[in-house]
């Protein structure tokens, strides 16, 4: 016996599954409500926040502490510092944010679309979702080939890397729920009664989208 | 009282050894859990009286120099907090919960499983750090630049390893925090409001919102360590333009929650057998639950009381917060007491424990009150009074509370009772074990005893405490003998316990000792938060 | 159905019981005849500075509420406890009290009511215990090393990085340790080149972090009337695998003696070094290796017609020098530090034949060994 669909008591019975429900299109068990996987998925995101604000505070902390933020001459030599320069040269990593920013409009076409059962929509969108995906993360790679200054240059390097490096390794688990996503609904398990997993897959990619919108603003502008 | 279960047809437990490895269901891994949390008992125990065993006396006697004595109270401490003190609740939580609420598992019966096997994987690779040229020895606090790779500090794979372990710990933790939370918020029977939830599953909620939003903090400490350690990173390390108080801001940022973490569980416990006991309901239910809420919430604001003496800390917000936490600790501490006021009292033994928690947890807190006060705080601050206070809530405290659970719900769990005799002995030998080693670190942090020396100035007064308290320790070691010989034996011939051996108030005790792998064929009816006592005396008692 | 265990006493009972009251006998009649060393256990230290004194007051205050609420809500306890046993037998329900809203407001309000006085008067005290001087008498910077205090004495306008005038490098001894005005105020940086340490003295009631990268500073006001005594410090944060050795005294003189002692260590800091042996280095060369704070080894022989120390330094940003001290501990020799990773050769003069001792005069409690001259 499974727990995954709620309550097997013999107590109150379950009342029939309504149409009508207000949250019509997420799988509900005999009360009523989301089910087990939302949950699941959004307390797993709040644990990711919490990761992520970690960072994110050594990130300031160590940027406060410093005499100059980028590092400048003579503290580290002028070359350097010139890599350091990121806001002087903002534009391939605006072109990845709007890359993943497009990303989750396509994902949330998806989800919309598998809610009124449109198979053929929902599988496009997710390929679509997916390739962008994996088209940022190699503009990451790229970024990185290029960049000009590793993870021991100095805390500007060392927080750069493990900020954006740890974003990346995100992107690259949704990258492999967005596939198993995809694999599953060419093998047509899903529909617009049972898709538990696309709706907790697209909340997973909105939240690494909009940690990805809080880094480049926070490397790239502030 | 009628029972509530059919006879099963068949045996309820497949017991062989497959079963045990690949079962997802929450009864054997609440015991999985508690077997483990016990094995890594002894293992920090034993390092404990080695620690201990050493400063019975000045001068090193048992160890040439600190290498190893670092080691081992770096050790003591990370095993007692991350494989016994953590899991073992977790593994109470995990058996009683789903019984409590009605449910017939946890959520996610194999995350659950997973969250489990983590952990003696996870000790493993702790450990091991003995056997590769020495384990992490930078305090199980880890502070920067003590724990970096340079010379004199942390060379060597230990403090990797320590960290690694940590991460997989944390891992487990935060799985089993969102298990907990899916599973209470969903699963409750029908009847079950969130306020007739029983108290027990009230703590378990609160501890899994702070394992869920604390334990990630500890995650990314853990991993900036890693990478300042391994791959030449910049964050904690001052001489190459890192900040060492940062650490200590992350660290402990996760590691105050932690210690709600480590005793809110058990204070559930405490609360579901005081009731039992004094045969009255919990005095004060709502105002406990808002309790434990703040409790949970303050306890985010209060970290850097752990850093007064840096230099770097806002001291009067974190003081005024430490205060403030008394607070509705002391609302629990007097909910407790009426509770048995005007009770009938049955001296067994989880009451006794219960009792036991009650006192020397109300020595911890107040121990900690000095420390709140800042100036105090300079003096105490890393001095044995430190060790005395955070034994006093988490031994005193939590394992108390542990112990009360193991007896209370052990014959739940096997079906069979435990003997009042041997438990009334391991009561007696712990209550003065205990005592005996703890009470004394109050008199030598006055008097100027730092922490984590491995021996100390034949002339500095403080021979006789020291050697006292290393004499409790192995009265407290020689406790363990009537607890093991209690389980052994009852194991094999202890009186049977039938469905409800204690008259006890909720719905673990409404199935069979122990429960069929489904756990309930019929619930009775849920209209309070003591279900199974209005199923036995109805609802005209008098209130 | 329930059984109440235990409702008879066993012999397991009786047994435990006997043992408790043994225990409270015992622990009563030690205390009455140590009542006063008992009592006196329970504060700290008598406080030798002004600031201690400050915090000893406010433990004063702390203490006797903690007192008052320990007696209270155990002596509760105890009397519930003794008060409403359950008589064998009787199996009819107490009354079910569910609870008491005004009971919980009291014990919400009087605990609130005695924490916010407990944090008023910390921050009191905390203000007059932090508050520095604009002219302090004296400023020194106490430099906590893995494993050893030096103290640096600075000129009166210093910053936390001034250069000092001299350095006291051993940290305990007649010779040493950190010799400070009684009844002037002295200021004190606090500096680390490595790892976190803390600079704590029991008698002062007080201790404060050594972080590298933090410039923590105190002010310190030794009563007039404790001139002539000695404290013991020690480190109090973790540091390493010497963390235990990390001693140091503090000494309290007269403010005259106290100049009189500031100048001579300033002729000594001035005066013209040893002069350097002339020509090359004579005699044999010994070589030493100096790694983790420990020289390699700990007897020397060489001739007295003097010799070479092929030093090798492994300690990675430590510096470490080479120091000859006669049997009555008077350095006869000492060469120039260097940091590691490095090697150098010191030449050592001709000596009188004899046995001396040899040390690390930065590390002298970890690194020292016996010289025979022959």
């Amino acid at each position: 016996m499974t727990a995954s669909s709620g309550l097997i008591t013999t107590g109150d019975a379950g009342h029939a599954v309504s149409e009508h429900s207000p949250v019509g299109g997420l799988a509900h068990d005999s009360r009523g409500g989301i089910s087990n996987p939302d949950p699941r998925m959004i307390l797993f995101i709040c644990s990711e926040v919490m990761f992520f604000s970690g960072l994110f505070a050594a990130y300031f902390s160590v940027r406060a502490s410093s005499p100059h933020w980028p590092p400048q001459a003579p503290q580290v030599p002028a070359a350097l510092a010139e890599r350091f320069n990121l806001h002087g040269e903002p534009w391939f990593a605006a072109a990845l944010t709007l890359v993943l920013i497009t990303s989750s409009f396509t994902c949330q076409f998806a989800v919309w679309a598998i809610r009124r059962d449109d198979r053929t929509g929902f599988i496009r969108n997710i390929a679509v979702t997916l390739v962008l995906g994996i088209v940022f993360l190699i503009g990451q790679l790229y970024d990185y080939s290029t960049i000009g200054f590793g993870v021991s240059d100095t805390p500007f390097g060392t927080t750069f890397y493990t900020l954006t490096g740890f974003h990346g390794a995100h992107v690259f688990g949704g990258a492999v729920m967005l596939s198993v996503v995809l694999y599953r609904g060419l093998a047509g398990q899903f529909s617009s009664r049972h898709h538990d997993a696309i709706e907790a897959t697209s909340l997973y990619w909105h939240f690494v989208d909009v940690v990805w919108i809080a880094l480049f603003s926070t490397l790239y502008i502030l | 009282m009628a029972t509530t279960t059919l006879t099963p047809a068949a045996s309820a437990y497949r017991s062989g050894l497959y079963e045990w490895l690949t079962t997802t269901d929450h009864k054997k891994i609440g015991i999985l859990y508690l077997v483990n949390s016990f094995l890594f008992f002894f293992i920090g125990g034993i390092f404990a009286l080695l620690v201990r065993s050493e400063l019975a006396q000045p001068g090193l006697q048992i160890l040439h120099d600190e290498l190893l004595y670092n080691q081992l109270f770096t050790m003591h401490g990370t095993v007692m907090i991350f494989l016994f003190i953590i899991p073992v609740l977790v593994g109470f939580g995990n058996y009683v919960v789903p019984l409590q609420i009605g449910a017939p598992d946890m959520a996610f019966p194999r995350i659950n499983a997973l969250s489990f096997w983590m952990l003696p994987l996870a000790g493993i690779l702790l450990l091991m750090g003995f056997l590769t040229g020495g384990a992490a020895q930078a305090g199980w606090t880890s502070y920067s630049p003590l724990a970096q790779d340079r010379p004199l500090a942390s060379t060597g794979p230990g403090q990797d390893l320590w960290i690694m372990a940590l991460l997989l710990i944390g891992t487990s933790s935060i799985l089993g925090g969102i298990n907990f939370l899916v599973t209470i918020f969903k699963m409750r029977a029908p009847g079950m409001t969130m306020f007739r939830m029983p108290i027990l599953v009230w703590t378990v909620l609160v501890t899994s919102v702070l394992v869920v939003m604390a334990t990630p903090v500890l995650a990314s400490a853990l991993i900036m360590l890693f990478i300042d350690r391994n791959y030449g990173g910049h964050f904690f390390d001052p001489s190459t333009g890192g900040n060492a108080i940062l650490w200590q801001n992350v660290f402990w940022f996760y590691s105050h929650p932690a210690v709600y973490i480590m005793v809110l569980p058990a204070m559930g416990m405490i609360s579901e057998i005081l009731p039992v006991f004094s045969r009255k309901p919990l005095f004060g239910y709502k105002a406990f639950v808002f309790a434990t809420a703040a409790i949970g919430a303050l306890g985010f604001s209060v970290w850097a009381h752990h850093m007064f003496t840096t230099g770097s800390v806002y001291l009067p917000f974190f003081s005024l917060m430490t205060f403030l936490i008394a607070v509705p600790t002391g609302v629990k501490m007097f909910n407790w007491i009426f509770t048995l006021f005007r009770g009938k009292l049955t001296f067994s033994t989880p009451l006794l424990f219960a009792l036991g928690f009650l006192s020397m947890f109300l020595i911890g807190g107040i121990n900690g009150a000095f420390s709140a006060a800042v100036p105090v705080d300079f003096a105490l601050q890393d001095t044995y009074w430190v060790v005395a206070h955070l034994h006093y809530v988490l031994f005193g405290g939590s394992v108390f509370g542990v112990m009360a659970g193991l007896y209370y719900w052990f014959p739940k769990m096997t079906g069979r009772r435990l003997s009042e005799t041997l438990g009334k002995t391991q009561f007696v030998l712990m209550f003065i074990g205990f005592n005996m080693t703890f009470f004394p670190m109050h008199q030598l942090g006055l008097a100027g005893m730092p922490r984590r020396i491995a021996d100390y100035a034949s002339n500095a007064g403080w021979n006789d405490l020291n050697l006292l308290a290393t004499i409790g320790g192995f009265v407290i070691a020689s406790s363990m003998i009537p607890l093991l010989w209690n389980i052994f034996i009852s194991l094999r011939a202890g009186e049977p316990a039938g469905d409800d051996p204690w008259g006890a108030n909720t719905l673990e005790w409404a199935t069979s000792s122990p429960p069929p792998p489904y756990n309930f064929d019929r619930l009775p009816e849920i209209r309070s938060e003591r279900p199974l006592f209005d199923l036995r005396h109805g609802r005209n008692v008098s209130h | 159905m329930s059984t109440t265990p235990g409702s008879r006493p066993s012999s397991g009972a009786i047994f435990g019981w006997l043992a408790a009251a043994v225990v409270l006998v015992a622990l009563a009649v030690l205390v009455v005849l140590n009542a006063s060393s008992v009592w006196n256990s329970f504060f700290p230290p008598e406080a030798k500075s002004v600031q201690g004194q400050a915090i000893r007051n406010l433990y004063d205050v702390v203490f006797a509420i903690a007192v008052v609420i320990f007696l209270i809500v155990e002596g509760l306890i105890i009397w519930t406890v003794l008060r409403y046993r359950r008589k064998p037998g009787d199996d009819e329900l107490p009354p079910q009290t569910h609870g008491n809203n005004l009971a919980e407001v009291t014990w919400t309000l009087i605990p609130t009511v005695i924490v916010i006085f407990m944090f008023v008067i910390s921050m009191q005290t905390l203000n007059s215990v932090d508050a520095t001087s604009a002219q302090p008498n004296l400023k020194v910077r106490a430099v906590a090393g893995q494993f050893q205090w030096s103290f640096d004495y600075l000129p009166a306008d210093a910053q936390w990085d001034t250069k000092e005038l001299f350095k006291v490098t051993a940290p305990v001894g007649a010779d040493g340790g950190l010799v400070l005005p009684a009844g002037q105020t002295t200021h004190l940086f606090l500096e680390s080149p490595d790892v976190i340490h803390a600079f704590y003295v029991p008698q002062f009631l007080f201790k404060r972090d050594v972080v590298p990268g933090i410039h923590n500073q105190f002010d310190l006001d030794i009563p007039a009337s404790d001139a002539g005594q000695t404290y013991r410090g020690q480190c109090a944060e973790l540091c390493g695998v010497g963390h235990r050795i990390m001693l140091f005294e503090v000494h309290a003189v007269t403010p005259a003696d106290f100049q009189a002692w500031q100048q001579k260590q300033l002729a000594a800091a001035n005066a013209t070094p040893p002069p350097a042996p002339s020509g090359a280095a004579a005699g044999p060369t010994i070589p030493i290796v100096a790694q983790n704070i420990k020289f390699d080894q700990s007897t020397l022989t060489a001739p007295a017609s003097g010799f070479t120390i092929a030093y090798d330094n492994r300690d990675a940003g430590t510096p470490h020098d080479f120091a000859v001290l006669d049997a009555s501990g008077k350095t006869v020799f000492g060469s120039k530090a260097f940091t590691g990773p490095a090697k150098e050769n010191v030449a050592v003069p001709a000596l009188p034949a004899g046995t001396y001792k040899f040390e690390c005069s930065i590390h002298p409690t970890l690194m020292f060994g016996t010289l025979t001259v022959q």
